[in-house]
């Protein structure tokens, strides 16, 4: 049982490592086939370890005598470990594609040494984050999530720009003091807690507790503020619309869609398996979160309305998305919370197609502010028209994904007893909706509909001069049309699964509600 | 009683003068066979060191060496315990990596007809740190201090350029003033107590305590003794030394100064704590208070300091100084846990600033000798191997988890929150410095992982120097052996503190 555990994390990482250190092969092919071949097998693995390895645990080492390094996938982790890896895979393929280098021309040629190095970072975080699903106590879980801090650093450094160099530093050092904060609550726990194995309903002990509520509490907030930093929480948001767009796409796809979420897998962890949902029930700690969160939702879609770049809307929509998701987990209710283990696989599954979007539409033409994606639907119909999909899912029309999970959360905000929240939090859910609408739908509007006005040629040149691509690098592309559009259909393929997904799981959403009932009825 | 004795326990006695008599006889010789000797005595005291720690390991308590059989108060002793034996060994083991990783630097920096001069004075040092460590006497122990400063002076100096000098001159006077005190401070001891080897002095301080008299003596020693060492181990205020001195000195010479150097006396502090002035008085003076302000300030300005600075030599001794206010803030827990903590960290910087030292001259090599960051650019590529394990150690300043640094936060921590008056001003310190830490050491990695245009500086492979590299393969192992298995060095730490005083 150890092996089904343990590969699917480590093989990852020995492949990725074997990349970075490997020569750089002759040919690209090589290095896509081997990157592609180990994110398959890895896809593999975990399959294989979800349909095994529930209940199982294993200890690999003692970190000191009281803290293992200890493995033990629930359900919760298996789900998040399933999303991952679909969303790890589809990018990763997509990847291949939006990578490879237009030409043969020398200038070119450090970029694809860059591609190995990125290719090598991508199969490690991973790895780390099967480590950080699997993981079965709490400072297994600081391990990894600090391990996939500084390993997905390269993934939004790769160009090596100023810009890109700024972003990582800014991205490391609020991660840093989020993970502190983390340990921060790590050292209290372990005093005042029987054990930091993840224990559905907590594991305080109630004598040692009894008269330092306050200090607990306090610690409880500085952990899911600390958490709230990869999660992208308001007040310490702000590394990430300046990280995740400066990423290659698959990259800010990956950073938005999935390890957001490893902050949000561990203010799980924390608030329902360390402290217990019914230690801050009703605390200071709730109130303040819950505003924090509705205060993130509704900024996060503001700023993105506001925003011109598609790229810097995405990541701020990011910011607005998940905070709907942690607004459903402070509500400590069990609907909320149902609601918002849904949205991160519905947002997972949105936020990384639509990335991937922009990528494609960058990839193919160069534009990135949403105003110059006029007449972009002729252009490039299949992604436009998953754009469409994708847009009404995040905002949550029926009978799309986001509908769902919306539902859920009005419905728990409705039937907790928070006071002033269980009506505010409903409200700004639906103005946020409205701004989402509002951020998406005009891109798709005048992409397919640019107005009479519109003539199709001339964005063509416009481009060409703002981003200073020679006209023969376009020349070029255009000639080989064969080879061009069996690029892009290999782009377009990862995009319209996940796109199926988020409105296919709207539809028929039974299956997945059972199984998260499952795990909530668990831990509420 | 004589009799009984184990041969064993000859050990720590010889492995001293056995670094002495090396020393003298080099002197003599030719810079080859000066070095050769050299690795024979660190190599010859690695192993009586790991004989001694076996010994005291399953005797489980620690002895007393009467040397040259004068009985007690009179005559003069050794004091060898597990904690004792083990920092002796991992101090010749760090100081054998960190002569070899050095030394092609040395051949090139040292003047030809010199470098046997500097195995000499390393045999000095390092006979002097083994006494410091096993001396159950306070004179001796002032004897060995201030040999050990004099063959510092020496280290530094023997690269011969203006800086090191001025460096040099600089740390002797800092360096006297500190002993001074010390001095001062055991006279005062004498003179209250009447004897000057260490038990002794306990149990006549124990009962001066107990009856109440000499109150404001006594502290004023404790005060002073701590200053003295204080100074030596460049504690926050009293750093101005520091930065020069490992920053310009020959590579070898800084590692050993910032990693063994003042842990030597910070070693000699514990002893003082545990050994003279007993664990609760020393708790009950005010001075543990100080130590423990002191140790928070130089955490967080040793870090400042190395943030501003842009020269990457001087950023890693500014980081001495934080991680030296690290050991200080644990004594000043004024805790088992906090001390536990404290030598654990000493142990964990040992290992990491000296890779710290020894991989950044490989980068510095590769970027046309110079060690002003925007030379560096790129130079993580151009040397891999002094890279890879600059980042290794970075990683483990930082407190990653998986090295040796996360450790002792880890231990520093666990300590604090059984402390609760010092548990909110050390976690909320150690999370700055964290974070204080991680902008200086990440800026840095990034900043050699960022690549420049190829052909200005020359590349070097893998194994090229392959000394060199096998002991950043070394260091690298330390770092990650001491942050997945510490429990057992913990372990042994905690028996050790136990049958210490």
């Amino acid at each position: 049982m150890i092996y089904t555990m343990v590969f699917p994390i480590l093989f990852p990482i020995i492949a990725g490592f074997f990349l970075l250190v490997m020569k750089e092969p002759e040919n690209r092919k090589i290095l896509t086939g081997m990157t592609g071949a180990a994110l398959l097998i890895s896809g593999g693995s975990i399959v294989y370890a979800l349909l095994s390895v529930e209940g199982e645990a294993v200890i690999l080492f003692h970190l000191t005598s009281a803290l293992p390094i200890y493995l033990k996938p629930d359900k919760l982790g298996l789900l998040f470990a399933a999303v991952m890896t679909i969303v790890w895979v589809l990018a990763g393929f997509f990847s291949f594609s939006y990578m490879k280098p237009r030409h043969e021309e020398p200038r070119y040629s450090g970029r694809e040494k860059g591609e190995k190095r990125f290719y090598g970072f991508y199969l490690m975080v991973f790895g780390i984050l099967t480590g950080l699903n699997f993981a079965g106590n709490l400072i297994t879980f600081y391990l990894f999530y600090e391990l996939m801090t500084l390993l997905s650093m390269p993934l939004v450094i790769h160009t090596r720009s100023r810009e890109a160099v700024m972003a990582a530093l800014k991205y490391l050092f609020y991660s840093f003091s989020g993970a502190y904060m983390v340990l921060f609550g790590l050292y209290f726990l372990y005093r005042f807690g029987n054990t930091l194995t993840f224990t559905a309903g907590g594991v305080l002990d109630k004598n040692m507790v009894a008269g330092n509520e306050s200090l607990l509490l306090v610690t409880a907030f500085f952990m899911i503020i600390g958490f709230g930093v990869k999660a992208g929480m308001f007040p310490l948001h702000a590394w990430l619309p300046t990280a995740h767009p400066v990423a290659p796409a698959p990259a800010s796809a990956l950073l938005s869609a999935v390890i957001v979420k490893g902050g949000v897998l561990g203010m799980i962890r924390v608030v329902y398996y360390m402290f217990g949902a019914d230690f801050l029930r009703g605390t200071w700690v709730q109130k303040a979160w819950l505003t924090l969160t509705l205060v993130t939702v509704f900024m996060g879609s503001m700023l993105a309305y506001r925003e011109k770049v598609l790229k810097k809307r995405l990541a701020y929509s990011t910011v607005s998305q998940v905070s709907y998701i942690l607004f459903g987990l402070a509500l400590l209710e069990p609907a909320a919370l149902e609601g918002g283990i849904l949205h991160v696989v519905f947002h997972a599954f949105i936020k990384c197609a639509l990335f991937l979007i922009a990528g494609a539409v960058i990839h193919k033409t160069g534009r990135e502010r949403a105003d110059e994606l006029t007449g972009i639907g002729k252009e490039m119909p299949v992604t436009m028209w998953c754009f469409v999909f994708l847009s009404l899912a995040l905002t949550g029309i029926p009978p799309t994904s986001g509908f769902i999970s919306k539902w859920y959360f009005i419905l728990g905000a409705l039937h907790s007893e928070t006071g002033i929240f269980s009506w505010l939090g409903p409200v700004v859910l639906l103005v946020s909706a409205l701004l989402t609408a509002g951020y998406l739908l005009p891109i798709a509007i005048k992409g397919f509909f640019p107005g009479e006005d519109y003539k199709y040629q001339d964005i063509e040149y416009h481009d060409i001069e703002y981003h200073d691509i020679s006209y023969q690098d376009i020349l070029y592309s255009e000639k080989s049309a064969g080879n061009g559009k069996k690029k892009f259909l290999a782009e377009e393929i990862p995009i319209v699964i996940l796109t199926v997904l988020a409105v296919g799981l709207g539809i028929w959403p039974n299956p997945l509600i059972e199984y998260i009932s499952g795990i909530v009825s668990f831990i509420l | 009683m004589p009799g009984q004795m184990s041969f064993v326990q000859n050990f720590p006695c010889f492995s001293i003068i056995l670094c002495m008599f090396i020393g003298i006889i080099s002197s003599a010789f030719k810079e080859k066979i000066a070095r050769w000797l050299n690795i024979i005595a660190l190599v010859v005291n690695i192993v009586l060191s790991a004989a001694v720690l076996l010994y005291t390991v399953r005797t489980g308590e620690s002895y007393v060496y009467v040397m040259g059989r004068f009985p007690a108060p009179w005559g003069n002793e050794l004091r060898v315990g597990m904690l004792e034996t083990g920092l002796a060994l991992f101090f010749c083991v760090i100081m054998l990596f960190c002569l070899l990783g050095g030394r092609h630097k040395l051949v090139q920096e040292v003047e030809e007809g010199k470098q046997g001069l500097y195995y000499v004075l390393a045999d000095l040092m390092l006979s002097s740190l083994l006494a410091l460590i096993y001396t159950n006497d306070l004179f001796t122990a002032y004897v060995f201090v201030e040999i050990n400063t004099i063959s510092a002076c020496g280290l530094i100096m023997i690269r011969q350029n203006g800086r090191t000098i001025e460096a040099a001159v600089r740390y002797m006077i800092m360096s006297l003033l500190g002993s001074g005190l010390f001095l001062v401070g055991i006279c005062m001891l004498y003179d209250l107590t009447g004897h000057l080897l260490m038990s002794n002095i306990k149990i006549e301080i124990a009962r001066i305590v107990a009856e109440g008299a000499y109150r404001p003596p006594l502290l004023v020693t404790i005060a002073i003794i701590s200053v003295g060492l204080a100074i030596k181990s460049a504690l926050f205020p009293f750093h101005a030394w520091l930065p020069d001195a490992y920053g310009y000195s020959t590579v070898s010479s800084a590692a050993i100064l910032s990693s063994l150097v003042s842990k030597g006396y910070i070693f000699l502090l514990f002893k003082i704590i545990y050994r003279v002035i007993g664990f609760e008085v020393f708790h009950d003076s005010k001075i543990v208070d100080i130590l423990f302000l002191f140790g928070l300030m130089g955490m967080v300005f040793g870090s400042l300091s190395a943030i501003k600075e842009n020269d990457i030599r001087r950023m890693i001794a500014f980081s001495s100084v934080a991680q030296v206010g690290y050991i200080y803030m644990g004594i000043g827990m004024g805790t088992q846990a906090g001390m536990v903590a404290s030598v654990f960290h000493v142990v964990s910087h040992v290992a990491t600033k000296s890779l710290l030292f020894i991989s950044a001259i490989g980068l510095t090599d590769v970027s046309g000798g110079s060690r002003k960051f925007i030379e560096l650019t790129g130079s993580g590529y151009r040397n891999k191997c002094a890279g890879v394990a600059f980042s290794v150690g970075s990683l483990s300043m930082v407190g990653v988890p998986m090295f040796s640094g996360f450790v002792s936060k880890l231990l520093f921590s666990q300590a604090a929150v059984q402390n609760d008056g010092k548990m909110l001003p050390t976690l909320i310190v150690l999370g700055i410095s964290t974070i204080l830490n991680a902008i200086y050491f990440m800026k840095t990695v990034i900043r050699i992982y960022t690549p420049v245009e190829e052909g200005e500086y020359p590349t070097v492979e893998w194994w090229s120097n392959k000394i060199y590299a096998s002991v950043l393969l070394c260091f690298v192992v330390l770092n990650i052996l001491l942050g997945v298995c510490s429990q057992p060095i913990v372990d042994l730490i905690e028996s050790g503190l136990n049958i210490f005083a």
